[in-house]
């Protein structure tokens, strides 16, 4: 196995340096990023371009982790978050980021609203009986809301108290992100085959070198069970919304972490996972994020967008 | 009622629910802007390094330059290709056999034409073999599977009075979860020696310029114009993972060579050895009062084998050392032991361990071939018809024992870019037989000390 | 002859006894580092080689003889 040297620039949350296991032509990437566990694995690539590969895959998901990161002081969130009212511009990215969380708030019809990560202020998922009251929830939905975020491209606009998150969709644009760098890259290479797993969020370049499909198991939440579902991807991405296995259990309701930010209360029979297959990572993505939010309905709702996908309810 | 969640009526919850996904399909796929492109041209994906070595001897002997250029290639499927190219330079002049007189000397270039006067008390010195060099090597190593890998290569050399041209195969198999590979190797080499003036004939005299009939009695120790040698080798290595620091090498092999192993520039100096004689301890001489040298002559076959161990260790903190043993035994009698040590400690420049200092130190012992002699007795000598087939004064197959000392720098300043610089100091010694008589007062082991200089860029 | 023989044995039981020694493929960081290559200065090992190979009797043993010159 090959450590791949990267520089405190391009490692600015300091993870461990990227690693690369294989021979011949097959090789696995493997990095931390955005509390998961990311590979990337290779087919068809001498060890050198798998390297340049791999390197260039875990410094852009660094860098987009590292940018928008909510526990930064000195990035652009921070900047967002502490604008106490004020207007500020952002770059070309942050722009496209919030142009489609807009579009997603509108396909969802609210249900998915990045300015919903208030909530987690009142809300601790410790496994204990301590919902929140009434009282708490109203008096934080006044600083949720999209439709109170003045934004029109470059310049934004927060009302005091107001945060946004982008933890909901981060990891999906990360996927999308480096699976079009290592498409861009592939334009000068011989032809080769790639998959992209950041922690249960894939994408794939097509059929493997051979034509056949990548088998992707998904992993069922029940320990007892070995492998659930075995998916064939051959195109595309596949994105899970999971259980964490957080909670609040209160006279024998369980309350999910999956929060509705119209109503700030916990979405009632959320399943535990679902993944869904799409064309791309941040599609499946918000698929999975708004069929969660949609609680016992999210199977009527995924039948109605034709894509494929699996919910784990118990 | 309990609902089963399998059964239900799709096509009425279908019309509760819009279907989005097309234009999130449009959203995501407009959200990823263009991106710098990463051009690979094909000089990228060539790895090249390149070192000059000066080389010079104490006492003005010999000097050389070698500059060296490798440039490899690793291709989709595993496979590389090398191709490395060397020119050297050597100058000055080596040993040629000869012991030193308290009287002048003069011998007769091999060629036969003109002569070289070596002053009292000189070491004879010959520089006949002073020449360039050129040599090309490739190599190719490719995997036949998961397993098994096979690599081949092709050599060729060439001075002005020499040729080598060569081959080699091996096949290597890893396994124990590639934690041990074992590796069959065969080699193949044919030189071909074509000295100006001819090769001399085996334990001929030398004839001396200052005869009348010298074009004569030369022509008649000559015999034929070119030589040729063959070398094959063969080898068995294993290399063997300790652990997650330790990595070892074993190799086991030998060497079988067979032709022309005489070297056609050296000599014998004849000593009388009659302590009744007058000329005991002084070169013998001939009816014309020229000194007797005859040229040497080595067996036409030589077989050799090597064991060589090597291990390599990463220290706690990232540090390296490079150790191995090497013991060799061939049927000339000659057995050698060859200790190497090298420690690379890294520190920091620019970036972090960027640099590292290496010091080297190496120790090499060898025991004589058995036809080694110093100088010839005239007792052995019988007027003519030698009691013997086979001598050399060659002090390289003397009882020796050599040192280095060396040091390296190297500033790895990019990422797959560095630029080194080795001094090294080599100090050899050698034994055999002592002077008798008045040549007892002659040096006639004097060493050789060399410095060497490399300087090398990869990128 | 004798010699090969023994030479073969040695290394045959050599590779016996490291049936079980080793690293598991993820361990193998530390030793995929370049400086950690059995010849990891390839260029360096040859200009040793030719130095040596001239000056001594003996020469190869880490790989093979690589080759001829009027030297030796």
């Amino acid at each position: 196995m090959h450590t791949i040297h990267v520089t405190p620039t391009e490692n600015p949350s300091d993870h461990p340096p990227p690693t690369l296991c294989g021979s011949g032509v097959n090789w696995l990437g493997q990095f931390q990023a955005m509390a998961s566990e990311c590979d990337v694995l290779i087919e068809g690539l001498s060890q050198k371009d798998a390297l340049v590969a791999v390197k260039l895959a875990a410094i852009e998901v660094w860098r987009i982790e590292y940018k928008y990161s909510r526990y930064r002081s000195d990035n652009i969130m921070a900047s967002i978050n502490n604008s106490q009212g004020k207007t500020i511009e952002v770059d070309i990215e942050t722009s496209a980021l919030l142009n489609f969380s807009e579009q997603c708030y509108q396909l969802s019809a609210g249900l998915f609203d990045i300015s919903s990560g208030v909530l987690r202020k009142i809300w601790h998922f410790d496994g204990s009986d301590n919902i929140p009251s009434q009282t708490d929830i109203q008096s934080t939905l006044k600083s949720i809301g999209w439709s109170k975020v003045q934004w029109s491209s470059p310049t934004l606009c927060l009302k005091h108290k107001m945060e946004l998150d982008l933890g909901g969709i981060g990891k999906e644009y990360a996927v999308d992100k480096v699976k079009q760098s290592i498409d861009l890259l592939a334009a000068s290479l011989p032809s080769f085959a790639f998959l992209i797993n950041f922690g249960g969020d894939l994408a794939c370049s097509g059929t493997r070198l051979n034509g056949q499909n990548w088998e992707v198991a998904v992993e069922s939440i029940k320990k007892s069970d070995s492998v659930d579902a075995k998916v064939n991807l051959n195109n595309g991405a596949i994105a899970t919304s999971g259980d964490s296995q957080r909670y609040l259990e209160k006279d024998g309701i369980r309350y999910s972490h999956i929060l509705n930010p119209k109503t700030g209360m916990s979405v009632a029979n959320a399943p535990r996972s679902i993944s869904v297959a799409a064309n791309t990572c941040m599609q499946a993505g918000m698929l999975s994020t708004i069929a969660m939010l949609q609680g016992a309905d999210a199977e009527a709702f995924l039948d109605a967008q034709e894509v494929q996908y699996w919910i784990q309810r118990k | 009622m309990q609902l089963n969640t399998e059964v239900r009526d799709k096509t009425k919850d279908k019309s509760r629910f819009q279907k989005i996904s097309p234009a999130l399909a449009i959203a995501s796929i407009g959200i990823l802007g263009a991106n710098e492109t990463l051009a690979k041209d094909e000089l990228d994906r060539w790895d090249f390094d390149t070192a000059v070595l000066l080389y010079a001897e104490a006492d003005d002997r010999v000097s050389a330059v070698e500059p060296v250029f490798s440039a490899t290639r690793a291709f989709d499927n595993g496979e590389t290709l090398n191709i490395k190219l060397a020119y050297d330079t050597l100058t000055g002049a080596s040993p040629n056999g000869a012991t030193p007189s308290k009287q002048k000397q003069i011998f007769t270039r091999p060629s036969g034409k003109g002569k070289s006067t070596i002053a009292s008390g000189e070491s004879p010195l010959d520089d006949t073999f002073k020449d360039s060099r050129v040599a090309l090597a490739l190599n190719w190593t490719a995997p036949i599977n998961r397993e098994w890998e096979y690599s081949t290569g092709l050599y060729g050399s060439k001075e002005f009075d020499y040729l080598s041209l060569g081959g080699n195969a091996s096949i290597k198999h890893y396994f124990n979860q590639k934690n041990s590979a074992i590796n069959f190797g065969i080699s193949f080499s044919s030189d071909q020696v074509e000295p100006k003036g001819g090769t001399p004939i085996a334990l001929a005299e030398m004839a001396h310029k200052s005869d009348d009939d010298f074009k004569d009695t030369h022509k008649k120790t000559r015999e034929d114009d070119s030589n040729s040698k063959t070398i094959q080798e063969g080898m068995i290595g294993l290399t063997q993972v300790i652990n997650r620091q330790t990595i070892m090498q074993f190799n086991a092999g030998f060497s079988y060579t067979s032709g022309y192993l005489t070297d056609p520039f050296k000599l014998l100096s004849v000593i009388g050895s009659d302590k009744s004689d007058s000329d005991y301890g002084a070169n013998f001489q001939d009816t014309n009062s020229n000194n007797i040298y005859l040229y040497e002559a080595r067996p036409d076959s030589k077989l050799r084998h090597s064991f060589y161990w090597q291990t390599k260790y990463s220290v706690s903190n990232g540090d390296m050392i490079d150790s191995s043993y090497r013991f060799m035994i061939d049927d000339w009698g000659i057995n050698s032991h060859t200790l190497d040590f090298r420690y690379r400690w890294y520190f920091t420049l620019n970036k972090e361990r960027d640099s590292y200092l290496e010091p080297h130190l190496r120790y090499y012992s060898q025991s004589a071939a058995d036809f080694y002699q110093r100088y010839i007795d005239s007792d052995d000598y019988q007027l003519g018809d030698p009691n013997f087939s086979f001598a050399s004064a060659d002090e390289r197959l003397s009882d020796m024992n050599a040192v280095t000392l060396g040091l390296k720098y190297g500033w790895r300043y990019q990422e797959g870019k560095e630029v080194n610089i080795k001094l090294e100091y080599y100090s050899q010694s050698h034994s055999g037989k002592k002077g008798i008589g008045s040549l007892s007062n002659q040096e006639l082991y004097p060493g050789t000390k060399a410095v060497m200089l490399a300087i090398g860029y990869s990128f | 002859m004798h010699q090969k023989i023994l030479q073969i044995m040695l290394i045959v039981s050599f590779i016996s006894a490291c049936s079980n020694v080793g690293v598991k493929p993820w361990e193998k960081n530390i030793l995929a580092r370049d400086d950690m290559q059995l010849i990891h200065a390839p260029l360096e090992a040859g200009l040793d080689d030719h130095i040596y190979f001239s000056k001594e009797a003996s020469s190869g043993g880490r790989g093979f003889s690589g080759g001829g010159c009027g030297c030796n």
